[in-house]
């Protein structure tokens, strides 16, 4: 007897509302029907300090967008070789690999923004939203390699020997047959990599760089209106993580339809 | 369901009306004053080798305390986020060389005045700027929610950056990324003149023009009357028999 696989996903991303989850979908709704109709509420009933608040903060929110979306490419890039490295039998790249994994898994990503800014900043001098980018980067980059080999290892040996015996050598097999492949199990995973980098991009804000987070903080120190203040930033993180929750779901429903 | 909701809600509100109660007293019936200090702000308030609080106001609450009849606990807060700790009761004052402003007065209640400043401009030794405004199209730092920030973020063309800590500021003006750093006078000379390192490559270029003169004082929650006098008697009473200047020449050489 084939025993079911059981798959058990823990990502720090938010919940991805699947189409056969209900529960989740209602719940989508819910919070984002209410994320949207508290921020509505509020501006409108209480525009001082509401509205200031979220005048204020716009040139925070593209911040965060260009960190994450630059990182999310740099953290692909790098994940993609990591986890050719992982697999490859080359025990050389496999080392390398296996040892930036272990050591930067290792290290919490607020020491390794401190780090590459603060500490690194003595001998290279890296501008702030560059190192964020490739702080973030490196980080995620070592949890997209993992990402990589598993999407890579889930594809049937019977692929690459197919394409060996017909003449394909190895990087052709791994570029034309394996990877293509791959990405159907590689990509909803990298969604949820995505949601959740979004989310610990407000670490940067300690380098100075001015994202939603370090926005809010400006006017909560100059105006003291800590609560109101921290409610619209909580508020505003929510809405965009769930409409990427979304998107991603929306991505996944439509790879599935290859599946069928 | 929803019971349970008022129902912690209403609990929340006993614990904040009882965070408002009277002052604690110690064994020998004195009464202790719970103060917050962000000490990352040489000389005024910091933290020593052996982890201890030291610095000019440490001294200063430490005298006017024993002046005025009551004690002192001082706690190391984040300076981030200190006044939202105050309003929510979690200590009495905040002695963090806050500056009096109108902006702040509006939200808690200030002591008597102890301490002038000005804010200087660390700029690199070889800067010729002489204002502000000399900064244009460049990136000067100062510590987020300090008066240092605000005279930066009104001064047209020039890119405002906020730091948690003053020293993170003065990290980045030492390895180039910003072109010059605004804080506080006697916090400005000690990373500027004091810190060997430092000193190499920075300087206090001039002092931010101002008309009104900005002064020290003791942050302390709206309407705490109790603490306000307490503090304020025991700060008239180090300034009249001279420990005031006896601190002040211990910390800055000379009495002012």
């Amino acid at each position: 007897m084939k025993d079911k696989p059981v798959k058990i996903e823990i990502t720090d991303g938010a919940g991805i509302p699947a189409k056969n989850d209900a529960g989740l979908i209602s719940a989508w709704w819910i919070s984002f029907i209410g994320a949207i109709s508290i921020i509505t509420y509020l501006v409108v009933t209480k525009p001082d300090p509401y509205k200031d608040i979220l005048m204020f903060v716009p040139d925070g929110i593209l911040v965060t967008f260009q960190v994450t979306i630059f990182s999310i490419i740099g953290a692909s890039i790098i994940g993609l070789f990591t986890g050719l490295g992982r697999i490859s039998k080359n025990r050389f790249f496999n080392l390398i690999a296996s040892t930036y994994v272990e050591v930067v898994r290792g290290i919490p990503l607020l020491v390794q923004l401190f780090y590459i800014y603060y500490a690194l900043g003595r001998v290279l001098l890296v501008p702030d939203m560059l190192s964020a980018i490739i702080a973030m980067s490196v980080c995620y980059g070592a949890y997209m390699g993992e990402v990589f080999r598993a999407g890579i290892d889930s594809i049937d040996n019977g692929q690459t020997e197919a394409a060996r015996s017909l003449g394909f050598d190895k990087n052709q097999t791994m570029f034309l047959v394996i990877l293509p492949q791959a990405w159907r199990t590689i990509l909803p995973p990298v969604g949820n990599e995505f949601i959740a980098l979004l989310k610990d991009s407000s670490l940067v804000s300690i380098l100075a760089v001015a994202d939603i987070l370090r926005r809010g903080r400006e006017f909560a120190a100059e105006s003291f209106q800590y609560f109101e203040t921290y409610t619209m930033i909580a508020l505003l993180y929510l809405l965009i993580t769930l409409i990427l929750s979304k998107g991603v779901s929306h991505m996944e429903d439509r790879l599935n339809h290859y599946d069928r | 369901m929803f019971k349970k909701i008022i129902v912690l809600l209403m609990l929340s509100m006993l614990v904040a009306v009882s965070a408002q109660a009277e002052l604690k007293t110690n064994s020998e019936g004195m009464p202790i004053i719970k103060v917050a200090s962000d000490c990352t702000w040489p000389p005024m308030e910091f933290i020593n080798k052996d982890k201890q609080i030291v610095g000019f106001s440490v001294d200063l609450m430490k005298a006017a305390a024993e002046a005025g009849g009551y004690v002192v606990e001082i706690k190391n807060v984040a300076w981030d986020g200190i006044f939202a700790g105050l309003a929510a009761g979690k200590y009495d004052c905040v002695t963090s060389s806050v500056s009096i402003n109108d902006k702040r007065k509006k939200a808690m209640d200030f002591s008597s005045p102890y301490f002038e400043v000005t804010q200087a401009v660390v700029t690199n030794k070889d800067s010729s700027a002489k204002t502000l405004a000399d900064f244009k199209g460049e990136k000067v730092g100062a510590q987020i929610g300090t008066t240092g920030y605000f005279a930066v973020k009104k001064t047209d063309g020039v890119i405002a950056k906020s730091y948690d800590e003053v020293g993170l500021a003065m990290e980045d003006l030492y390895n180039g990324r910003l072109a010059a750093v605004v804080c506080d006078n006697p916090v400005a000379a000690d990373f500027a003149l004091q810190q060997a390192e430092y000193s190499k490559r920075m300087k206090i270029a001039f002092n931010v023009k101002s008309n009104v003169a900005e002064f020290y004082g003791v942050a302390i929650r709206k309407g705490n009357k109790e603490v306000l006098e307490l503090i304020n008697k025991g700060l008239a009473a180090v300034v009249k028999d001279g420990t005031y200047d006896k601190i002040t020449a211990k910390w800055f050489g000379t009495a002012k």
